[in-house]
């Protein structure tokens, strides 16, 4: 037993160097790999690091930007609890008790949870947008249904794990398994539920940010057109905002967590 | 002894430990009260007493990872307080604790070469644990504590008594002049808690070494100490050889009237 | 008879066991910024002169769909054709060399680092006595950390597109560094997380700081290490393709061509090789993961 385990851990390493030896392989690394005058205009985008242009009209294309992203963020976080709080309770099975149904039904939700997650946002929005065109419910869909899908999986976790004993007093007191779920478990899993969700919340700005290359409007359109353009001073006047504003929400995630653990 | 063959051996200097108006307080707590005593080389000391009287905060304070509020250590003629490298102070004082010495996931082996840490580089520390170097030692070392079959385990999976075996069996290749006990066997049963202090206990007088050890169990440390110390409330109550301590002694030191932290 | 005591002299019981203060707060916070945000949302989107929920977005959502599917155009659709199968295979298999090529250069860099960028072994408790220059490594670790993966892949992609040439490379390059930061962030908090009896004991044998780490927090840290490194390789496979979009490698450099030229149902096949792509590496990943406990 303690002979197989140790070749199991050095089994897994050998696999993933052998992987990655492979990928090297697969790369062409034909001349013209690298481009000598790229390495100097990478020296410009660096050095305008230190000029940023902070003109009040650039500050407020900013700030508008930066609402912009916000406000994808949070309609696509309330797209995906509506969409992972449903479904995350039924692919949680704590609702029905056994049977052909229990598995119909968890099976399902289990599958389209997955399914909305596979797709990374930015294809999802890619495909929005070729459907309905640059709308930002486009955005809310592409963000919130992804979300969704991790939300409800990671609820329908929490819901599980939830210790049995208080349960199986409101169980013998009478209650139906969707009293249980309402005064049992949903209470008991609410802190790490919260939690989870402003970590989220954290990733949602990124994505929202990630969103608008595809047009929509807010703060990575904004780098993308001056990095276009070429104008690099403009450029990291908003890549400061969005680091501004992932640290902002960052640290008011992280003050709720904290809060929500003890 | 164990020994890399180049070495002079620690064991020839002379290794009084001596401790001179020792205190130590932790913010209003005294938790040790000025304390002077001396302990020659070769001596086997355990220090008894209820919890919370100082025995932990001595030992800490002897193995350098605290640092006292009045007083020195001195050890072989050297003010520890003046040791400024971890592998000086290493080459006079080893510690085992209770529980946790040891990591899990490397093997004995290794967990046991761990202590010529101090004499190898970096880049050798890094090759040995591909190509163990001074394997014979260690290997030696784990025979000497009777787990030389678990050599290959990985720490995590051996047992209580055998991590203990193996955590001595590092103190065996690190080879310091003092060796320091905190409460080492008062996670194992009865049975293998005798076993494994009397394999201590025979290190430290086969090679001269000095023995410190905070004990749990009276009958234990009656048993395999020649000297024995009781703390209470950070001041030493007797400092006697065993055969002169007498049970009232140790009635007083044990008893819950009186004694800080009980109401 | 006695009287019942006054109900609000009573200190108000607390049934929820969270402190009411912060939460309160960002409750409200949080109220407000959604009704304003659907507000902004919605604003816009009247902007656009067809709302989201008018017959026309559903007309031309169901026109979309037949386009994916292939149906009413009269061309044969892609996923009907086996060389187009095949092609896409290529890609996709360049789309899995990539992703793994991203992870293992976001591991190497994670792995050289993470020991550095942990509190308690750099600047806490079990740090070396009085020595600054762990502190400034510390520092700068945990800065590289925050740089790395406050820039999002597409961006680094879009930088080291000026230095490489387009291609499979570029693509796991901005892949590795944005999640050597991730990566490294994880790892270092899992040292944080550690034992510090097992340290402390290895320290007392009166080894180097150094020594230290590769003997003690490296291998009780390694575990998790691995695990973290196949869950980040499940969330890169996914973005490959968007990273590809712009590196131009694997299936999301077809994505790009075939959204230009208007094949819907190329794009239909490649998503459906995508989704293949995604499970296969969520099962692998499942698999190896059981290896490393």
């Amino acid at each position: 037993m303690k002979a197989r385990l140790l070749e199991s851990r050095r089994l897994l390493t050998l696999i993933l160097v052998g992987a990655f030896l492979w990928s090297l392989l697969n790369v062409n690394w034909a001349e013209g790999l690298v481009h000598p005058g790229g390495l100097e205009a990478l020296g410009q985008i660096a050095l305008a690091l230190f000029q940023p242009r902070l003109s009040p009209d650039i500050l407020a294309a900013g700030a508008q930007a930066s609402w912009t992203t916000v406000a994808y963020a949070v309609t696509g976080m309330t797209l995906a609890l509506a969409i992972g709080l449903p479904l995350g309770v039924v692919a949680s099975g704590v609702l029905t008790r056994v049977g052909w149904v229990r598995r119909l039904n968890v099976g399902s939700a289990r599958f389209v949870l997955a399914f909305f997650r596979s797709i990374h946002e930015l294809v999802w929005a890619w495909l929005f947008v070729a459907a309905v065109g640059l709308s930002p419910v486009a955005a809310v869909l592409a963000l919130g249904i992804p979300y969704g899908g991790v939300l409800g999986r990671i609820y329908s976790e929490l819901l599980q794990d939830v210790p049995e004993g208080p349960l199986r007093a409101l169980r013998g007191a009478g209650a139906s398994e969707w009293r249980v779920l309402w005064y049992g478990r949903l209470p008991m899993a609410l802190p790490d539920m919260l939690s989870y969700t402003f970590y989220r919340f954290e990733c949602g700005i990124r994505s929202a940010a990630i969103l608008s290359f595809v047009g929509l409007g807010g703060l990575g359109y904004q780098i993308q057109i001056s990095l276009a353009d070429l104008n690099y001073g403009r450029m990291w006047t908003f890549v400061l905002f969005l680091i501004l504003l992932v640290l902002l929400v960052g640290g008011w995630s992280g003050i709720v967590r904290r809060r929500l653990v003890v | 002894m164990l020994r890399a063959p180049s070495v002079l051996s620690r064991t020839n200097l002379s290794t009084d430990v001596v401790l001179d108006g020792l205190s130590k307080r932790y913010d209003a707590l005294e938790a040790l009260a000025p304390l002077s005593l001396r302990v020659e080389q070769g001596e086997t000391v355990a220090l008894l007493g209820p919890s919370g009287s100082g025995k932990t905060t001595l030992l800490l304070l002897l193995s350098g990872q605290m640092e006292p509020d009045t007083g020195r250590i001195v050890l072989s003629g050297r003010d520890m307080a003046r040791m400024r490298s971890g592998r000086e102070r290493a080459r006079l004082v080893g510690m085992v604790h209770q529980q946790f010495d040891l990591v899990p996931q490397l093997s004995a082996l290794h967990n046991v070469l761990a202590g010529r840490l101090a004499e190898w580089s970096l880049w050798a520390s890094m090759v040995s644990l591909v190509w163990p170097r001074d394997h014979d030692m260690a290997v030696a070392a784990l025979a000497r504590m009777g787990v030389a079959d678990r050599a290959d385990v990985r720490a995590g999976r051996l047992s209580g008594g055998e991590q203990q075996r193996v955590a001595i069996a590092r103190l065996l290749v690190q080879d310091p002049a003092v060796i320091l006990a905190d409460e080492p066997v008062a996670s194992l049963d009865p049975a293998r808690a005798g076993e494994v202090l009397a394999l201590l206990v025979s290190v430290a007088r086969q090679s001269n070494k000095t023995l410190v050890a905070s004990m749990h169990s009276v009958e234990l440390a009656r048993e395999h100490f020649a000297r024995l110390i009781g703390l209470r409330n950070g001041e030493v109550q007797f400092d006697l050889p065993n055969p002169q301590v007498t049970e009232s002694m140790l009635h007083a030191l044990y008893d819950l009237r009186g004694l800080r932290g009980e109401s | 008879m006695s009287e019942l005591p006054d109900v609000r002299t009573f200190p108000r019981s607390r049934t929820l066991p969270l402190r009411l203060d912060v939460l309160c707060i960002s409750a409200i916070v949080a109220v407000v910024l959604v009704a304003a945000s659907w507000l902004t949302v919605l604003n816009g989107d009247r902007i656009q002169q067809h709302g989201f929920f008018s017959t026309e977005t559903l007309e031309r959502s169901l026109t979309f769909l037949r386009d994916l599917l292939g149906i009413g155009t009269g061309r044969t659709p892609a996923f009907a054709q086996w060389e187009e199968w095949r092609k896409a295979a290529t890609l996709a298999y360049d789309t899995l060399a990539m992703s793994v090529l991203g992870i293992g250069f976001a591991a190497i860099v994670a792995f050289a680092t993470f020991m550095f960028g942990a509190r308690n072994v750099m600047v806490g408790e079990l740090a070396p006595y009085g020595s600054w220059v762990w502190r400034v490594v510390f520092v700068l670790v945990r800065g590289l950390y925050i740089a790395a993966r406050g820039i999002p892949e597409l961006v680094w992609a879009m930088v080291i597109i000026f230095v490489l040439s387009p291609g499979l490379l570029p693509g796991a390059v901005a892949l590795g560094l944005h999640n050597s930061g991730i990566l490294g962030k994880l790892a270092s908090e899992v040292v944080e997380g550690l034992d510090p009896r097992p340290i402390r004991a290895m320290r007392s044998t009166g080894a180097g700081h150094m020594q230290v780490m590769v003997y003690a927090v490296l291998p009780q840290a390694l575990p998790r290490f691995m695990t973290y490194l196949l869950y980040r390789w499940e969330v890169i496979i996914r973005t490959t393709i968007v990273v590809g979009f712009v590196a131009a490698g694997g299936l999301g450099l077809q994505f790009r061509l075939s959204m230009n030229q208007f094949h819907y149902t190329a794009i239909a096949m490649l998503l459906v090789w995508y989704l293949i792509l995604v499970v296969g590496v969520d099962l692998l990943a499942a698999g190896l993961r059981r290896l490393a406990r």
